[in-house]
């Protein structure tokens, strides 16, 4: 426990843990000024598929839509922004050349990786927390309250969620996202573990995110087959929380890919942190 | 030949009387109806909208205004959904007499009416009249493959006048007007039409309240520019 406050302290005391907040805050706070100015247009696009054949009365631009909005925009970025901690925070230590100081204290190489990795996870819950906390707070006093209503535009379905139901569903919702982030986080951390220095590890992550989705999305057939093995897939299984309903099979198993995906990569990492021959 | 002519236009002079009876007998009817508030629950049974039911109050006053107020988001159907009067009104519509039927046990006839200014409503209707309550009993818009709408609507009597009491919309819709530019579905996918059934349901009727039109003033739906 003390290392991992250790590596808390640490973590929290480099000015670039908070790039991802601060990045965070600025495109919350820009976004949601924006889509205040900018509301003719969204809804229009929002609703045009719609809006020739019924009236719509009530606040449908309102705080809840503008967090799933801006959750739904953001979930390529925001792996670059845990990348940058998760990345470096082992490969660091060989690069400022702390690691023997590290490795000759009395805890063990298993509970050094251990905290660190407790560390990552803190830091990536910390930051979809921040974003869940930015976007629904701004959100709800730029825009106030109301029932969600998700525009699955591809679909051409819409799905209407009453607004008691929504501060349930947005828990499960970015518990969900931070899940999914932690696959991410324990990528990085595995690079992180195998490299002496951080830019490999964060860049290598952000390619193999980048690349993954890519696959994931491109629509032939190969790629399809391929796309069940890519942990990409499963990590916007978050958005299924608002769908009606809710389908808890496939978050299950998403959930539990993803979790087995974290588990398996914090272990390669443990066991090759444990064998790496120190020679810096 | 001139005889089959006179014939032919016997048929068509008395076809056209009997219309203008039709639909003036509806407007003299509903002449002493001013204003009407009244509850509306709205039930979706659509593929592409998975919402609860809504509920609103809505306010109409003759000859066309209409307001909702709802606390929550309110979707309601644009053609339809509510009950206006005047909105057949013989002057503005060329009708044409399509048949003679019985609905429900009642002498009715089927009409079809070409709006004279485009402008102002964009579809043909083609609506059946109950004569012997001089009640519309359905009305189909726009009978062609990109937009078709079938309302059948049910009455109650209220203060003496004859007011929905449900209303039931069939929708077969394209997402897209013909005329719009339309974004490509994503790739491999077809866009896929808006189909389904709206039930609306109407309650505790408030007739004749004299209305003011200061209550009309702000119009609370969404209407993009």
């Amino acid at each position: 426990m003390k290392v991992f406050w250790f590596e808390t302290y640490k973590i929290f005391s480099r000015w670039r843990t908070y790039i991802g907040f601060g990045f965070i805050a600025l495109i919350v706070i820009l976004t949601e000024v924006v889509m205040k100015l900018s509301a003719n247009e969204i809804l229009y696009r929002m609703m045009r598929s719609f809006q020739k054949d019924f009236l719509i009365f009530g606040n449908i631009l309102n705080g809840w839509f503008v967090t799933a909005f801006i959750m739904n925009s953001l979930h390529i970025h925001i792996p670059f922004l845990i990348a940058l901690v998760a990345g470096d925070i082992v490969s660091s230590e060989a690069t400022s050349g702390t690691v023997r100081l590290l490795l000759i204290r009395p805890p063990s190489r298993s509970k050094i990786i251990s905290a660190k990795y407790l560390t990552t996870l803190l830091y990536t819950t910390g930051l979809v927390i921040f974003l869940a906390l930015m976007c629904i707070i701004l959100g709800l006093l730029l825009f106030g309250s109301g029932d969600l209503i998700m525009n699955y535009q591809t679909q051409l379905r819409i799905v209407f969620i009453p607004e008691a139901q929504i501060p349930v569903r947005m828990l499960l919702a970015f518990s969900a996202a931070a899940w999914s982030m932690t696959v991410v986080a324990s990528l990085a951390f595995l690079l992180s573990t195998l490299a002496e220095n951080s830019i490999g590890p964060i860049i290598g992550t952000m390619a193999l995110v980048i690349v993954f989705f890519v696959l994931g999305n491109f629509p032939f057939d190969f790629f399809r087959a391929i796309n069940p093995y890519l942990f990409t897939t499963y990590m916007i299984f978050w958005q299924r929380f608002f769908d009606h309903p809710i389908p808890w099979l496939e978050i299950t198993r998403s959930a539990l890919i993803l979790g087995l995906h974290s588990i398996g990569l914090f272990l390669i990492a443990f066991i090759a942190y444990n064998r790496k021959d120190i020679k810096s | 030949m001139t005889a089959i002519l006179l014939l032919f236009s016997t048929e068509w002079i008395q076809a056209q009387e009997e219309v203008t009876r039709t639909l003036d007998a509806i407007e003299k009817k509903y002449s002493g109806l001013r204003d009407y508030v009244v509850d509306v629950r709205v039930h979706f049974d659509m593929e592409s909208l998975n919402a609860p039911d809504m509920q609103a109050k809505l306010y109409y006053k003759a000859p066309d205004k209409m307001k909702v107020e709802s606390k929550k988001i309110f979707f309601f159907p644009k053609e339809g959904g509510y009950f206006n009067p005047s909105l057949f009104k013989k002057k503005d519509f060329e009708v044409n007499l399509l048949e003679h039927l019985t609905y429900e046990g009642r002498k009715s006839v089927k009409l079809k009416l070409i709006p004279k200014e485009a402008n102002r409503y964009h579809q043909i209707f083609i609506v059946t009249i109950d004569v012997e309550r001089n009640l519309i009993r359905e009305i189909e818009i726009s009978p062609s493959d990109v937009r078709k709408i079938k309302t059948t609507i049910e009455y109650g009597t209220f203060d003496h006048v004859d007011l929905p009491t449900h209303i039931e919309l069939q929708l077969d819709m394209s997402p897209s007007d013909p005329n719009e530019i339309k974004d490509f579905p994503p790739f491999g996918q077809r866009a896929k039409r808006i189909t389904g059934k709206v039930e609306i349901t109407y309650s505790n009727y408030k007739v004749n309240s004299d209305l003011g039109d200061e209550i009309f003033k702000d119009s609370e739906f969404y209407q993009p520019k």
